[in-house]
């Protein structure tokens, strides 16, 4: 069992840390990172080609973790491959020794830098869940024997942002049903949002890491506004941030999503936090630090 | 229907500049109403080609130019015009074009439109792509074409992309499941879709090239 399942299941508070393998063959800088980030969180999750941009793949940056230590989470999404190819992956990424998966449709290529490629998109985020649980009972999508089992923590995504809300809902039930054993949300900025979305899957037995990302520059809250599907930044935190000389953004981030965790921590609203640092370990390493100070 | 646009000329000149005779052929169905292979097209581009010094040996309004045998009959009667010509100009879709490639191998025929989709036509030559012919049809299910409609083609409901109903691809748009949602709604048909999964979709019926016989 992965420690990322047991510490969940044990009703630990789990911190999970994003990191987006390089654009290019140069993998000296994450393997840097991974070694400062492995001594304060428990798993670190690497994106598949985010945004639809392409990068080294998620399964190898899973594999390098783990030969460093560091218990990795691999993001799969449905966009660029069909569902042949993503068993193989599975297949492929638990013969390596990975465990802990979190699957997603993924974002379109008309937003990302291979605007002409095909689509792929031969299932949903859905039925990849009910894919994870039939390998992880020994059959293939068509529900066909393998050799063996799988032993999977499947993981899938929410968005408690989403208006309107209710499809959203319905489609985290549905991968609830297909199997998923946990849920990471998209990034939150309205703890209103996250609350009104724990009140519904508290219905349910499940296990929910919220996603905090760090406002680092004025720019980037406004790429995250305008380029990041499913995050609408309530006005007023625009406005707060546009108020700041650029020189101080960094810090109102870090004190920002410090308040977010600690409003999850005090009202018990999930079971972890997924940082989305953008791959800056100092930032994380900042916020552990001040959450460390004021619980 | 079909939906056709007529390519940029520029990049036509590349195929036809050898060429000092043509045939012209149109198509009175789709590309009619698309104003891409109709009588004032044809003429347009005759008047193009004989700008350039190019002579147009005859011209020909396909009735149905999909098809292929009653094309054949209205072609036998062109029969000289098209012999005098170096080459074939069709303004129609890609499947009409290649009715006539079928009879004149040796003729290089030249397609004067793209093929973009089957669409819905909203306003005069405003067309809309609502149905991909996937050779499996949800709609009974769904009411609009998810399928489609959806840039991920998501069966069991929208993605996380979409911000305030706008689908993450085009925001110019409404989010395909979000319209699909409120029709189960108003059927009063959430509950029973969510009993069941839908998919994975059997993508082979619309694998090409595909072939159907009503016998």
């Amino acid at each position: 069992m992965s420690n990322l399942k047991k510490k969940l299941m044990n009703g630990d508070f789990v911190i999970t840390v994003e990191v987006t393998p390089p654009r290019g063959p140069n993998i000296t800088e994450m393997v840097n990172k991974l070694e400062e980030l492995k001594k304060v969180v428990d798993a670190v999750n690497f994106t598949d080609n985010p945004s639809a941009k392409m990068r080294l793949c998620s399964m190898a940056a899973c594999k390098i973790s783990l030969d460093l230590d560091f218990e990795p989470v691999l993001q799969m999404t449905c966009r660029d491959r069909n569902r042949i190819g993503i068993q193989s992956d599975l297949l492929g990424a638990h013969a390596l020794g990975i465990r802990n998966i979190l699957v997603m449709t993924g974002d379109h290529p008309a937003l990302g830098d291979h605007k002409e490629a095909k689509p792929v998109y031969d299932i949903d985020s859905s039925i990849l869940v009910k894919l994870v649980n039939n390998l992880n009972n020994g059959l293939d999508i068509n529900g066909n024997k393998l050799n063996g089992k799988t032993e999977f923590f499947c993981g899938a995504v929410v968005n408690p942002n989403a208006e309107p809300i209710l499809p959203q809902l319905k489609r985290f039930e549905q991968k609830l049903k297909m199997g998923a054993e946990f849920f990471q949300t998209q990034m939150i900025f309205e703890i209103e949002k996250l609350e009104r979305f724990i009140d519904y899957s508290k219905k349910f037995n499940t296990k929910v890491i919220a996603g905090i990302v760090m406002i680092r520059t004025k720019k980037m809250l406004h790429y995250i506004a305008s380029k990041v599907p499913g995050v609408l930044i309530p006005k007023w935190l625009i406005d707060e941030v546009e108020k700041l000389k650029d020189e101080d953004v960094e810090k109102f981030g870090i004190d920002f999503a410090c308040s977010i965790i600690l409003s999850i921590i005090e009202k018990r609203l999930c079971d972890g936090i997924h940082i989305m640092a953008f791959s800056k370990v100092q930032e994380v390493k900042n916020l552990l630090n001040l959450i460390k100070i004021k619980t | 229907m079909i939906i056709t646009k007529k390519k940029n000329l520029k990049d036509i000149e590349s195929f036809i500049k050898e060429f000092n005779s043509f045939f012209l052929i149109g198509c009175s169905e789709c590309a009619t109403l698309c104003g891409t292979g109709d009588e004032d097209a044809i003429l347009s581009f005759k008047e193009w080609l004989e700008n350039q010094n190019k002579k147009v040996t005859g011209l020909m309004i396909a009735k149905t130019g999909c098809q292929i045998l009653s094309t054949k009959r209205q072609l036998n009667e062109h029969k000289e015009a098209i012999d005098e010509a170096q080459c074939i100009v069709v303004l129609s879709c890609g499947a009409g074009t290649q009715t006539i490639t079928e009879f004149f191998k040796e003729k290089p025929i030249i397609p004067l439109n793209d093929t973009l989709f089957i669409g819905n036509m909203r306003r005069l030559r405003e067309f809309e792509e609502k149905c991909r012919a996937c050779g499996e049809c949800f709609l009974a299910i769904t009411g609009i074409c998810v399928v489609t409609l959806c840039p991920k083609s998501m069966l069991n409901g929208p993605c996380g992309g979409y911000k305030e109903g706008r689908c993450e691809v085009n925001p110019l748009r409404k989010c395909a499941w979000t319209i699909a949602y409120e029709i189960l709604e108003k059927r009063e048909f959430v509950e029973r879709f969510y009993e069941d999964i839908l998919g994975p979709k059997d993508w082979s019926k619309s694998n090409s090239p595909r072939e159907f016989k009503e016998r």
